[in-house]
């Protein structure tokens, strides 16, 4: 069983890294440490440990993003397609919704108070 | 994502944009609810027309007349007058946990609020896959998405971490071990796994 998990995990590591010994550089690295940090681990999580998240993050997000090409209209990616797949996990789903609320409170708000400046540049004249 | 800056967006809240988010959380009511939550999420600015706009799109909806809807909009006030007294109260409680951490807590605090994964790194993974262009909301949507990913995986190898006796930062076979038990879950894919239909 433990040599399955490692076959699949060095696939995933063949899979990226091309046969003169290129490796895929890390996009997330800074990050992940601060959020490993921030979920519990050790303030100095070990280098192999962010590497491994970093790939399990990645395949995450290439999964979801191909899952949801197929979803909706083909070929594009809208947040109903995302919503779509996530409707299951009710942590994402419920993080995915306030996220855009958010997101929409805070575009109105920015739009009032630009609003309220030209109102007011243009009268103080 | 702070809390200071809620208070200042704190206006009366619209009875369109509540009741989206009042029937998105509402689990007991029947199959109309998810309908109309993906219909007002396609008209997200337009929140006077969602009503409207789901009466003419489901069906479904046909046996409702309109004074059960306005019933159930009444209803629907209330409920949201609770709501938001409830997180009102949550938000009070959250406060004065916070107020009371020691130090180290708080820096870690501070860490898991403000991680995430910048957006400018996403929207470029994700149109390497697709090809074409991503929408913001999407990248939002993503980033969060992926933060919550990472606390899963992170959670569930400190539970290994702490069910196999050891100590320290975590190592890859805890969250070897935290994939594997994710995986049976459900709550990481796995589409690399040939699919046998009939054995």
């Amino acid at each position: 069983m433990a040599e399955a998990e490692k076959d699949q995990f060095e696939e995933e590591e063949t899979e990226e890294e091309s046969q003169k010994g290129e490796k895929r550089k890390k996009i997330f690295s800074k990050e992940l440490r601060c959020m490993m940090y921030g979920f519990g681990d050790d303030q100095n999580p070990y280098t192999e440990s962010v590497d491994l998240i970093e790939d399990l993050v990645v395949e995450y997000i290439s999964e979801m993003t191909k899952k949801a090409l197929e979803v909706g209209r083909p070929g594009r990616i809208s947040v109903e397609d995302l919503i779509f797949l996530i409707r299951k996990d009710p942590k994402k789903y419920s993080r995915v919704k306030e996220l855009l609320t958010m997101s929409e409170e805070l575009r109105k708000a920015r739009k009032a108070f630009d609003e309220i400046k030209y109102a007011t540049s243009g009268t103080s004249k | 994502m702070d809390q200071s800056v809620s208070p200042l967006l704190k206006s009366p809240p619209t009875p369109g944009s509540s009741k989206e988010s009042s029937q998105s959380d509402r689990k007991e009511t029947s199959s109309k609810s998810p309908r109309k939550t993906q219909n007002s999420e396609s008209d997200h600015d337009t929140e006077t027309e969602t009503p409207e706009k789901a009466k003419a799109k489901s069906p479904a909806k046909a046996k409702s007349s309109p004074s059960a809807d306005k019933k159930r909009k009444a209803e629907t006030d209330e409920e949201i007058i609770a709501k938001h007294a409830k997180q009102e109260e949550e938000r009070l409680k959250m406060q004065v946990l916070v107020s009371n951490f020691s130090e180290d807590q708080l820096n870690r605090y501070e860490m898991y609020r403000r991680a995430a994964f910048p957006k400018a790194s996403i929207k470029r993974f994700m149109q390497s896959i697709t090809g074409s262009a991503i929408s913001p909301n999407v990248v939002i949507a993503m980033a969060g998405i992926s933060k919550v990913f990472v606390g899963e995986l992170v959670e569930e190898a400190l539970d290994v971490l702490e069910s196999w006796g050891d100590t320290g930062p975590i190592q890859p076979k805890h969250i070897r071990e935290a994939v594997r038990i994710l995986r049976e879950r459900g709550t990481v894919p796995n589409s690399k796994k040939k699919k046998v239909m009939f054995s």
